[in-house]
């Protein structure tokens, strides 16, 4: 009788029903949520003289892909920074799904459930692929020191787990093959993916991309449209992203704010901020 | 206890026919290896340097010493007791000191050292002051020592190959990024600098053990620049390349005992030399691994570009 | 009584305020603490010993001798060791771990070819006391004083009013950029290199006047490093106000508490300070980038 419970069968169908739990409370956080998964009020935040942000307001709705465009210096980096707890806003309020988080540290940010990729790639750059992935997964690494040391079951159930996972989600994006190799040795395109699939590993509500377009040419940006459309269809994640490129963002965001000067200049469809005469001269009008 | 253990060293040893001397050399490497262990996860995996690590070894040294020869504790319990102490005063440490960045950090883990061996200085009635505290039971056996440094080994082995090697060597790599896939980095830096604490507090007490006396100067700062030397001579990394470098430092000296005159200038040499030209040590990254080394002896003398693994 | 103290603690704030702000300025540059430093007045202390005693020149020849052998070891220990790690794109620590092996090097080498026995300096050295106050300062001290400030009320003027000055600034804000702007990035370093080698060597000869020379008094280095820490790495000012500060720390200590906690204070007031003040007394809070 007891063995029936350890056995590889039994561990097979425990994953699988922690699976089918984890994809049941994100439907059950989408059902019940009328509230925006992300709400920014009135955020303020100043480096010496300069407002970097100046009561920057925002709401993010379940499932929108809504972007963040401006011209450099706008702010759209900083205001990142202040979701995910690099710095703390100086007034304001940010909410994620219900709870405020202002000025959380970032690591407790992750934890609650909003992953990131930064504008300059940082991955693990010694460390393999799936290693990449791997450690993003610390979430379900819930056992302790000693059992680690000594290799008891539930460490070497929960390493699988953990492998596992990681190998899933390299097969999503299709980086599978080269899970052995150093993360540095990808190319730039796959090292984008990587990164996205290693913010993916956090099971996130909110997924924030800073220019994941950047220094990509129009056959890649394409491609990069493609693979957020995917992300965003399997996994039913909201997204926030940063982008300069105009055409990913007329193609991949529904909704999109435009910040000048840390403040809002307009709010509405691609096409509508598009067409508004005041986006039009904050871009054109003006240094960059 | 002591007896006990001394006794069975005694009887593998001249089973082996292996003389006093040499036994004292394995002695002062497994001491080397466990301290250097410490080190290898601090410095190596999460890329913290701390100046102040001789430090840790003294506590670990003066609590055992002190427990054994006063309190007649069991040499084992003392141990323990000494190197927990050490990761305990690591702990508080690391959380004033933590938040510092590198340099700082670095110059306080130095401060920390140098006042232990001040302190232990000035206490006279408390440690035997610059005099030493001698009366020290010799329990370090060969015996128990390779036991002590197999046991770290494995502990370290298993500790790096778990979620918490990995967690150290994400920051190590990039702590931003480690932080924003929710690693508290300064929860296991703290952690890794506990942990360089016990081990150094481990080797201290069984250094106790094998020299029966010590003295403050035993944990100059010397000895803390030495630790690091040492770990950046194997590599930055690698838990067996860390072990490498621990054997080559404390082997070589014996090998090549006409230039002991010269042990520290040619230390001083490597270590200029391999962070000049080979910056990662003698192993970088990568664990020593049986199957590489099978390749690499297969692929010797072949023009062949690149063989994929089987 | 009280007055004497602060008097000698000034005066080895000023040797040590030579070396500190030498190390400072390489910091600032280059984001490394170079460990080797105090090795490098160490060995302009042997170089004028050398011309001193053995060679039998006068004795402002010998020291001036000795100042410029700081300079050219520095020179060199960038030119052949620091410029090459760099060029490897290492991190900073290297940097610093290549220095502690020069730092060795040098001072198995001074064991070696002058053996650890103590050495001064052969000519009569005034020995003579003023009496200012009540207190009783050597002329020695004196002297020893005025050199260093005018020495360093010298370096401010050169940090700050000339060129060089400007340039080395930049440099230290950001190098990319000085060396679009045309800045000779590597030649202003090097120069900066032979100035504090230079600095080290008349601190080293100071000190080797009024104590001894001797192939482990490069150690000052690190009383050098702690001043530079608690006034801020990287700040030529803050290197100053740290050196004295930690000079008249110790001598206080030495004289009113006990001398053999004298070290233990000094370390105590930075981890102290540090606690407060992460980034020393005129360190600047830089913040990343994300």
């Amino acid at each position: 009788m007891s063995n029936e419970v350890n056995s590889p069968a039994a561990d097979n169908r425990i994953t699988q029903l922690e699976e089918k739990v984890t994809l049941l409370e994100h439907k059950l956080a989408a059902l019940e949520s009328k509230n925006p998964v992300l709400e920014m009020q009135h955020v303020e935040k100043h480096f010496g003289g300069v407002h970097a942000i100046d009561d920057f307001s925002v709401k993010i709705e379940q499932g929108q892909i809504h972007g963040l465009i401006g011209p450099n210096g706008a702010g759209k980096t900083t205001i990142f920074n202040n979701i995910t707890g690099i710095y703390a806003p100086d007034a304001g309020k940010i909410i994620f799904m219900g709870e405020e988080i202002t000025g959380s540290s970032p690591h407790r940010v992750a934890q609650l459930g909003i992953g990131r990729t930064f504008q300059n790639i940082r991955l693990f750059s010694n460390l393999t692929v799936l290693e990449n992935v791997v450690i993003a997964s610390g979430k379900d690494a819930t056992y302790n020191l000693p059992q680690a040391i000594f290799h008891s079951d539930k460490y070497l159930k929960r390493e699988k787990l953990l492998y596992d996972k990681a190998m899933n989600l390299l097969e999503i994006v299709g980086l599978q093959d080269k899970a052995d190799e150093r993360a540095s040795s990808l190319p730039y395109g796959h090292q984008r993916k990587l990164e996205i699939a290693r913010a993916m590993a956090l099971d996130p509500k909110l997924l924030l991309l800073d220019e994941p377009a950047a220094g990509m040419n129009a056959d890649e940006s394409l491609e990069l449209v493609e693979f957020v459309r995917e992300i965003r269809g399997h996994f039913k994640i909201t997204i926030l992203m940063i982008e300069h490129h105009m055409d990913v963002v007329s193609n991949l965001c529904d909704y999109c704010t435009v910040l000048n000067f840390g403040k809002t200049l307009a709010v509405g469809t691609p096409a509508e901020v598009k067409s508004n005469p005041e986006v039009i001269r904050a871009y054109l009008g003006g240094n960059e | 206890m002591i007896d006990a253990f001394n006794n069975i060293n005694n009887a593998v040893c001249s089973f082996l026919h292996i003389n006093p001397y040499i036994q004292g050399v394995v002695v002062l490497l497994c001491i080397n290896i466990i301290a250097i262990l410490g080190m290898a996860v601090l410095t190596g995996f999460t890329r913290l340097f701390s100046f102040g690590n001789a430090g840790f070894m003294a506590i670990g040294a003066y609590a055992a010493a002190i427990l054994i020869v006063r309190h007649n504790f069991n040499f084992l319990i003392a141990m323990l007791i000494g190197a927990a102490l050490a990761g305990f005063v690591a702990f508080l440490l690391g959380s004033l000191t933590l938040k510092l960045k590198g340099d700082y950090f670095l110059i306080t883990c130095l401060g920390f050292g140098e006042c232990v061996r001040v302190l232990l200085n000035y206490f006279k009635d408390f440690s035997g002051g610059s005099a030493g505290f001698p009366g020290i039971p010799n329990y370090s056996s060969m015996l128990f020592s390779v036991i002590c440094a197999i046991l770290a080994f494995f502990i370290a082995w298993r500790f790096i190959h778990s979620k918490y090697g990995r967690n150290l060597t994400s920051i190590r790599e990039n702590e931003v990024a480690a932080e924003a896939v929710g690693i508290n980095a300064f929860r296991f830096k703290r952690m890794s600098f506990v942990f360089s604490a016990v081990y150094a507090g481990w080797a201290g007490a069984l250094y106790a053990g094998y020299m029966m006396y010590v003295v403050p100067t035993n944990f100059a700062l010397n000895k803390s620049i030495e630790l690091i030397t040492t770990t950046v001579i194997g590599g930055l990394g690698s838990l067996t390349g860390s072990v490498l470098g621990a054997m080559l430092v404390t082997l070589l000296p014996e090998v090549f005992r006409s230039l002991s005159n010269y042990r520290m200038l040619i230390y001083g040499f490597a270590v200029v030399l391999i962070i000049m030209f080979r910056p990662n040590g003698l192993y970088g990254y990568k664990e020593f691994s049986l199957k590489r080394l099978i390749k690499k002896l297969k692929g010797e003398g072949k023009t062949e570009t690149r063989k994929e693994a089987a | 009584m009280f007055l004497q103290q602060l008097i000698t603690g000034i005066s080895i704030g000023g040797i040590y305020a030579l070396l500190a702000t030498g190390y400072s300025l390489i910091y600032s540059l280059l984001d490394f603490s170079n460990w080797a430093h105090g090795e490098f007045a160490m060995l302009g202390a042997y170089v004028a010993i050398v011309f001193a005693n053995m060679v039998g020149v006068p004795f402002l020849v010998a020291a001036l001798l000795g100042v410029c052998g700081g300079a050219l070891i520095s020179f060199l220990c960038e030119k052949v060791v620091y410029r090459h790690i760099r060029s490897t794109g290492a991190p900073n620590m290297f940097l610093m771990i290549g220095a502690m092996g020069l730092s060795t090097i040098f001072q198995q080498v001074a064991n070696l070819v002058f053996t650890g026995q103590y050495r001064s300096f052969k000519f009569k050295l005034p020995v003579s006391t003023i009496e200012i106050a009540g207190a009783y300062l050597g002329v020695l001290d004196l002297i020893s004083l005025i050199l260093t400030a005018v020495i360093l009320v010298f370096l401010i003027y050169l940090i700050n009013k000339t060129k060089f000055g400007l340039n080395v600034r930049a440099i230290a804000c950001n190098s990319r950029a000085a060396r679009v702007l045309g800045v000779r990035v590597d030649r202003s370093i090097a120069s900066v290199f032979l100035l504090a080698g230079s600095l080290a060597g008349v601190a080293g000869i100071l000190y080797g006047m009024k104590y001894n020379v001797f192939p482990t008094m490069g150690n000052i280095g690190l009383k050098a490093f702690v001043a530079s820490v608690v006034g801020g790495l990287g700040s030529v000012p803050g290197a100053i106000v740290g050196s004295l500060l930690l000079g008249v720390l110790e001598t206080m200590v030495s004289g009113y508490i006990s001398s053999s906690l004298r070290d233990f204070f000094s370390f105590a007031l930075l981890i102290v300070l540090l606690l407060v003040k992460p980034s020393g007394l005129f360190g600047v809070d830089v913040q990343d980038k994300a």
